[in-house]
């Protein structure tokens, strides 16, 4: 099989540094743009219009409207790129536990639908129940924190 | 305008180095049990798991693969090993509803862990519920006992 057990060289020590600097600069070239557009958008009424608007829906979950961007941003791009947005907020480590669980569960939608897709499962019975998961989480969290 | 500029450069270098500093000693970290075989014994322990859904033993270890390395770079090893270990239709779906909700848990775990959440609530929450659903996804899907053909 592919990961046959070898010893550890310092090829291995080589190939995890690759992979770390890998991970950290496809976050960074993701999260860098958001992390920008949306403390930009903090300096303007855009985000106060998009928090008021989305305020009682994301309240179910115990957050704040503007939660709401974080989480179309990590399903529609990637958590690299809800994670430029968390952080560009100002939430509560209660609020991003949150948004952590209900992203954990669900993210990425058009990558992964595919790959799912690719093995022979519906695109909509997927989303539903990620979507699911997501939701029952977000809920539980919030009661249980 | 300039304050926030310098808001963004400042914050976002900011966590970008947090990141860095828990992603890179992880991923290190994840290569060395890789090279002592840790995928294979993540599998043992799956193999008992994998028998409760009902699923063939062998689908522990494109299952251990995909919560390991995720689904993007996971896949083309999964649909390898489904096809040489001549998985069910169902083994498949069922690795896949397992992984759509649970995949690269610690890399994914991680990047939360350096916003200061509780990696280890993530990550236990993250498991439970995706073998739970799993569970209730191997009683609801019907048992084709037709093989892979990829």
């Amino acid at each position: 099989m592919p990961y046959p057990t070898n010893s550890v060289t310092t090829d291995t020590l080589k190939r995890g540094l690759k992979s770390g600097i890998e991970v950290t600069w496809q976050l960074a070239k993701v999260m860098l743009p958001i992390y920008f557009t949306v403390t930009l958008l903090k300096h303007t009424p855009v985000l106060d219009a998009i928090a008021r608007f989305f305020a009682p829906l994301m309240g179910i979950f115990g957050l704040p409207g503007e939660a709401a961007l974080v989480l179309v941003i990590g399903n529609l791009v990637n958590l690299y790129a809800a994670i430029g947005a968390i952080a560009s907020l100002s939430l509560s480590l209660k609020e991003i536990s949150i948004l952590a669980i209900m992203l954990s569960f669900c993210h990425s939608l058009p990558v992964e639908t595919a790959l799912a897709k690719k093995i022979g499962l519906s695109a909509v019975s997927v989303i539903a129940a990620r979507m699911a998961l997501a939701v029952l989480s977000g809920l539980a969290f919030n009661l249980l924190l | 305008m300039v304050e926030a500029l310098r808001e963004a450069v400042v914050g976002s270098l900011n966590s970008i180095k947090q990141i860095a500093i828990i992603v890179i000693p992880l991923m290190i970290a994840m290569e060395i049990l890789k090279d002592l075989g840790f995928l294979d014994r993540i599998a043992d322990w799956l193999s008992p798991i994998v028998r409760i859904f009902g699923m063939k033993k062998e689908s522990a270890f494109p299952l251990a693969i995909g919560i390991i390395i995720g689904l993007s770079y996971g896949a083309g090893i999964i649909f390898k090993a489904a096809k040489e270990y001549q998985l069910s239709r169902k083994d498949l779906y069922l690795i896949t509803y397992f992984l759509v909700s649970a995949h690269a848990v610690f890399e994914d775990t991680a990047i939360f862990a350096a916003l200061g959440v509780s990696a280890s609530l993530l990550l236990l929450t993250r498991l439970s519920v995706a073998a739970i659903f799993t569970f209730l996804a191997s009683k609801a899907i019907k048992d084709t006992e037709k093989g892979v053909n990829l």
